[in-house]
Formats: C-alpha cells, structure tokens, sequence
C-alpha cells in the first residue's frame, strides 16, 4: 500500500484551472519530486494533498484512507501525520512566538506534553536538526534564514509525520546553506523512513535528492 | 477551514441598513424618548390652560404619541415624502421654514469656512512645493486637532471681548462671518493641510517626478502634476471634512450666536422640541450625505473612467513623528495639574473670593461661584479620562469584534463616519436625556471605526500568513488558532491603538459637556467649566483660560500620541522587510 496516492486531482481558482487531474502515488522512504516554474500549480497541488486547501475533485489517500471526503474535526486527528515545510522560513513561524514554544506547540495541540518529558523532547528536536537548545529562546526574526528553517523542520517533526511536503524548502535560502538543509532533510529521511513529496522550480536542486521527478505545467503532470 | 468570502454588495447593503436605522430613529425620536411631552407642549401653547387630564389627552391625540410607534413612524414618513416635516411642538409653527432659513445661514457660514480651509491648505502645503521636500505634518496637525469649541472660545475671548475688533454675537452682516467662519474652519484646513502636505513628499519621491525634472519640465509643472496625482485618493477624505463641518457647525453657532440649523438642532434638542429637532437632524444628515456624494463626484471626474476604484493609490505616506519629549511632556503637566487638583475640594464654595485672580491660596483663581478652578480641573479630569477610557474599551470590543467582518463592518464604518459626534449626541441627548452616559454612548457609537479598520486589516494580514496554515496542519482546533495566534496578533496594536485615542475620545467627550449634551453642572467636567466661564469671560479670563489650556494640551496629546499609532505600524512592516532582505 502506497504511503499516499494522488488520484484525479482538480484545483480551481474561479475560472482558472490550476491543478489538472493530476495522479502520482508516493512509497514510505521514498522521495518524489514536483518540478515546474512558477504558477504552474505545484503549490497548490500540495496544499491540496494537505487538504489545507479542499481539492475541487479527484482522490487523496493517506496509507489507504480516503481525506477529501473527511470533514474538519475528523481530519484533525490525522492532520499530524503530514506536515508542510513552507518556502518562506520566517513567514511560518509565528513571529511572536519563541523557537521554543512553536517547537512545543504541535505536542501541547496533540495532547502530547506534560511538564517533564516536553521541554526535554522539545530540546531533542532542535539538537536533531542541528540547533543548538539555546536558540529555543529566540524569536524567529533572531534567526537567520538556514536556522530559522531548520526550526521549522523541526516543529514539523513534532508532529511525529509519516509524510513531510516540502513547498520549495530551500529556495529562499542562502546557496551555501542549501546543503545542509538538504543533508538534514535526506539524513532525516533515511532516519526515520518518511517519504518526501517535494516540491521546486529548479531540477538541478533535486537532481540527487528526489528518487523520481515529475514535471509539471500548466497545472498537468507533463513527464516523468 | 475556508476563508470567509464576502459579496462585493455586503457593504453596500450594510450602509442602506445603518442609514435607515438612522432614519427610523429620528423618525421615532417621540416615542424613543418615553418622556410624556403633552404636559410641555401644553405649557408652550397656552399657559394659562389647566392641565387638565382631558386637556393633556387631546394633546397627546393631536400629536398622535397614543398610536404606537409603526403608525407615528409611519405617519412620519409619508408626511416627510409629502415635503412637510410637522409643527413645532414650543412655537406651533411649522418646522420646514425654520430648518430652511436655519439650513441658508449655516451653508454660507460653512461656504466662508471651507474657503478659510482651502486657504489655511495652500498656506501649508506651499512651503513643501517650494522644497520639495519636507512636511508640514506638525503644524497641521495641531491645527487639525484643536476641537472648535474651544477655537471658537478663544477666538471669541480674544478678537471679540480683549481686543474688540469683531462683533462676536449675531447674523447681521459680512463681519459677523468672520470669527466663526475662523473657529470653523482652521481645524478643517489644518486636517485638509495635512492630509496632502503629509502625502506629498511620497509622491514627489516617485520616479517620473525625477524623469521630469531631468526632461527639464519647470518646476511649476511638476507641482501642479503632484498636485493632481495626490488629490483623486484624498477626495473622500476631503469629504468627510466637509461633514465635520456640520458638527462643527453646532459648537460655533452655539458659541457666536448665530442661527444655523446646529444651533436650531441643539435648542430644540435641550427644549425638547422633536418635530423641529427631527428636521434638523435629517437636514444636517442631507448635507453630510450630499457632500460625500459631491466628493465622490468630483473624485471620478479627477481621476477620468478609467482609473475608477483602486486604479490610483497613493504611496503610503511616511508618517511625522513628534519628538517623544513632547507627548510625554504634555502628559506630564497635563498629569501635575490634574494631580495638584484632586487634593483641593472642588466644591468648596468661598463667596468672599468670587472670580479672584490666580493667588497662592488659588493658584488658577476662583469661578463665578468663588469654587477653586485648579480643584475643578483635576476633579474634572478624573470622571472625564474614565468615561473615555471606558468608551474606549467599548469601542475596541466593537472594533475587534467587526474586524471579523471586514463587509459589515465598512458599510457601517462609511454611515458612522458621516455622523458628526454631536449630532449624535443631540439624538442620544433627545432619547435619554444629556447625560455622560448618553454623551459615552454617543462618542462611543463614532469611534470605532477607526480601530475596526485597522483590526480588520491586521485579522486580514494574519489570515493570509503563512503560519496560520502551519497552525491548521498540526491539527489546531479553530479556537486553539482564534485565541493562541490570531486574537493576540490583532489585539494588542489594536488596543494600542484605542489607548492613543484616548485623548481625542476626551476631548469629544468635553466637546458635548461644552454644548450642554454630557455631564450636567455641578460636575466639574472640562468642557463645562469652559461653557460656564464663557458667562464671566471679560472679568476672570484664567477661570476660562485654564480650561481652555488644559484642553489645547489635551488636543496635543491627541495628536502627538495618534502620530505614534501609524509610526508603529510601518516600523513593524520595514523591519520584517528588511530581515526578510537580510536572510
């Protein structure tokens, strides 16, 4: 059984078109990137998948249960089970809010935290990413872009995914500090066996990254 | 969770609701007012008659109050659609002549004023032509904040009374126009004056003005070019300035004696007499509405068909921050005086020192009644900063509430702002009597939607963050998101917002204490002690100069302080810019 299976997917923005029928499966620990230049409906399809956004047809099937049809208060117990990474590192972080208590917040959410065992899972995940704990006090505006990211990976990891969508990771970072986040995300993958739907705009990003690439334009799947 | 979609009509229907709940109010004004006005009418007619119950009963047919509100709401209108607008129920004539004769005198009145406006603007904005460069934003807008009741005071202490160069009383010719065409007008020029002097720079930065400049257009050209491109946007506004001027228009008519329809409005309020207040009221609603409409007008004509709605913005203006020594300098005296003040009794009447010049043992002398002037301040201040801070709080509530709204909340936001607060405060004053809660209530129904606005453009902004639907994707509940993110986000500026607004929300509070319409004498409420001085003024001018000082530090505060709102607010989006640049 497929980790996710995309089947027939449909977004419209009015009179627009923006996600055409599109189908792709994703494996456990398998990496499937999502290729196209701007508008072409990548981010949409992934907000979709996520059902953050509702599909206007089509099927998604999260380890062989039908999302679209869920309503909200039924999602919510599965929501964690996928998690966004977004482009912007700042923009996803509440910019009131300390590293610390937006690493926690998904445990509080989940019903996950108590007053012994949260701060010290909270600790784990930034040491896992490659912060150091003391960056939990900080405010995400105190943070450069690469460890405000890296914050925001480990915030999704709280949530203890099985899924993570990736919506242009590392397209708003620094080229020297791609790499690492790259590194971080691949390790990551190997680590814990999550599967990637990875979305970009340039190939030569995912090239040794993603396990399949498919292309896409103008809101359809044009190759793989 | 989808985000809410609003028809582009929900504002348009909600401004045809607020109007007619407007209407309908003036049109029950009788029955709202639950006081039986047969004995009053009775009186005013013949004062010799008995009152009788049957005398009283056929009072109460003839002005048809037995009937139950739908049919005298309904009885109202059609004689409305029929052009009448009722008797007088105190001089049993008919309303329509008076509210027309009242109507004529105060539309010239407000046409010498808009032009004293116009002319005070130009004063302002030249020197910013000339640098291009600059503001004027300061001086502006410590005119634009000075409210006319007390403008008009002063004018009248000073020209009037000290020096005597103008009649101060009266409607008999072209030099009776000139102080209260001053009084009405500086604030209006000032607001207008800053307004483009504070949207100018911005404009002359933009890159056809360089371009220009280069092609070697004269300068001339070039400042009538900014000229033109900044007024389209701000016709609204100039607008709104205009319906300002009605409110106005009743403190300087009350002040100068002159008969206009707010001067009309608020005798007729204060004697009970709804039929002429009615018409008043819907005369000063005309003019505000007609004069939106005219600006709206002229706005389409500026900008051409083409550019209609959205077409034009202007680059946001680079507010003028006061110096903060000054804000926290007037606070601090303001604070001082007051301080001083609440340890004196105000009430504690000396008859042997009626009037008496400031002294040691009466540091801002005594009023008419010998009572201290500086105990009267700070007693005064405490009730006044309270009703305004509890306005405030309401107000915010209103504004946090609606700015989940953004529909309703700009349909009612265009009817609250063609409301001068003293209109509405003659209608709260009709329905419940002057009172400081009537006069709370009535500030409070105006001045939310400065804050709805921004809260609705903060919920707006937070919606569409990008964090927000991170917040979704960990499966948080949408009250978790409400009260953990979106509320805090909003809340906060908000409420700052409301605080620095205290001020001006005292300072309309006085404005109705002014004219009669708030707190009621004794209290020791600022703009009752100017309104009370205004009877001595040419024996003990400190019992009225105190006062007015306080209230001119009070307009300053305003002003300093709002400056400081918007500051905030661009500060906080450069910087998240910049780090965004900086990543």
């Amino acid at each position: 059984m497929p980790l996710l299976d995309v089947r027939d997917l449909v977004v419209r923005y009015g009179p627009l078109t923006a996600v055409d029928h599109v189908s792709f499966t994703l494996r456990a620990g398998e990496t499937l990137a999502l290729n196209g230049p701007s508008g072409c409906g990548k981010s949409s399809t992934a907000l979709a998948v996520l059902v953050l956004r509702r599909p206007d047809a089509g099927e998604v099937r999260f380890e062989g249960r039908e999302l679209t049809t869920l309503t909200e208060g039924e999602l919510r117990p599965l929501r964690p089970l996928m998690q966004p990474v977004f482009q912007d590192p700042y923009g996803s972080l509440s910019p009131r809010h300390r590293i610390r208590d937006a690493v926690a917040e998904p445990l509080k959410v989940q019903g996950r935290w108590s007053a012994g065992a949260g701060p010290a899972r909270v600790a784990e995940l930034l040491d896992r990413v490659g912060l150091d704990p003391s960056y939990g006090d900080r405010y995400p505006h105190e943070l450069s872009g690469g460890q405000c990211q890296r914050a925001g990976i480990a915030r999704a990891l709280a949530s203890e995914p099985r899924l993570l969508v990736l919506d242009e990771p590392v397209s708003a970072l620094d080229p020297s500090v791609r790499a690492g986040v790259l590194n971080l995300l691949a390790d990551l993958r190997d680590e814990l066996g999550l599967g990637y739907l990875f979305i970009c705009h340039d190939r030569a990003v995912v090239r040794h990254f993603a396990d399949r690439v498919l292309e896409m334009r103008a809101g359809r799947i044009s190759a793989s | 969770m989808k985000r809410p979609t609003f028809p582009s009509g929900t504002a348009g229907a909600t401004r045809a609701l607020c109007l007619l709940a407007v209407l309908t109010t003036v049109g029950l004004l009788p029955w709202l007012s639950g006081r039986d006005p047969a004995l009053t009418v009775l009186r005013a007619r013949s004062a010799e008659q008995e009152p009788t119950e049957e005398a009283l009963d056929a009072v109460r047919q003839d002005l048809g109050l037995d009937a139950g509100p739908l049919s005298l709401l309904g009885k109202w209108a059609s004689d409305l659609a029929r052009g009448d607008l009722g008797t007088s129920w105190v001089s049993g004539t008919d309303v329509l002549p008076s509210v027309a004769s009242g109507l004529q005198v105060s539309l010239a009145l407000m046409g010498v004023a808009f032009g004293v406006a116009v002319l005070l603007a130009c004063a302002l904005v030249a020197p910013v032509l000339v640098r291009g460069r600059g503001s004027a934003g300061a001086w502006a807008a410590m005119l634009a904040a000075l409210p006319e009741f007390l403008l008009a005071t002063v004018a009248l202490l000073v020209c009037g009374v000290w020096l005597g160069w103008l009649p101060t009383s009266g409607w008999q010719g072209p030099l009776y126009m000139v102080l209260p065409a001053l009084a009405l007008g500086v604030p209006a020029g000032g607001l207008l004056g800053r307004l483009v002097a504070d949207a100018l720079p911005a404009v002359l930065d933009e890159r056809w003005v360089e371009l220009w400049r280069g092609a070697g257009v004269s300068r001339g050209s070039v400042s009538a070019a900014a000229l033109k491109r900044v007024l389209p946007p701000l016709v609204p506004q100039f607008g709104m300035v205009a319906v300002g001027l009605t409110g106005g228009a009743v403190a300087v008519e009350t002040v100068f004696a002159v008969p206009g329809i707010g001067r009309t409005a608020l005798g007729a309020a204060k004697s009970q007499d709804l039929p002429l207040l009615q018409g008043a009221v819907l005369a000063l609603l005309l003019l505000g509405l007609v004069t939106g409409a005219a600006a709206a007008l002229v706005r389409r004509r500026l900008l051409g068909p083409a550019l209609r709605d959205s077409g034009l913005s202007l680059p946001p203006a680079r507010p003028v921050r006061a110096h903060p020594v000054i804000p926290l300098a007037l606070f601090t005296v303001l604070a001082v005086t007051i301080g001083w003040g609440l340890l004196r009794d105000p009430y504690a009447l000396d008859t042997t020192a009626r009037l008496a010049a400031p002294s040691w043992s009466h540091p801002l002398g005594t009023d008419g009644l010998g009572r201290d002037v500086l105990a009267r301040l700070g007693h005064g201040a405490a009730p006044t900063v309270g009703t305004a801070a509890a306005v405030c709080l309401l107000s915010l509530l209103v504004a946090l509430t609606l700015g989940f709204l953004p529909g309703v909340a700009a349909g009612a936001a265009d009817i609250a702002n063609a409301l001068p607060p003293v209109i509405v405060g003659i209608l709260v004053a009709a329905v419940a009597g002057p009172g400081t809660g009537g006069a709370a209530l009535a500030v409070a129904l105006i001045s939310w939607p400065p804050l709805a606005a921004h809260a609705a453009a903060l919920v707006q902004e937070v919606r569409a963050s990008a964090f927000l639907t991170a917040q979704r994707a960990i499966g948080a509940s949408p009250w978790w998101i409400l009260t953990r993110h979106v509320l805090p986000s909003v809340a906060a500026p908000v409420a700052r917002h409301a605080l620095l607004r205290l001020p001006g929300i005292a300072l309309a509070l006085a404005s109705l204490g002014f004219l009669g319409l708030g707190a009621q004498p004794p209290a020791p409420e600022w703009g009752l002690l100017l309104d009370e001085s205004r009877a001595y003024v040419e024996r003990a001018p400190w019992a009225a100069l105190a006062p007015a000082v306080a209230l001119a530090l009070l307009a300053g505060l305003a002003v300093s302080g709002a400056a400081y709102a918007q500051g905030r607010r661009t500060t906080r989006r450069v910087t998240k810019k910049e780090a965004l640049v900086a990543a």
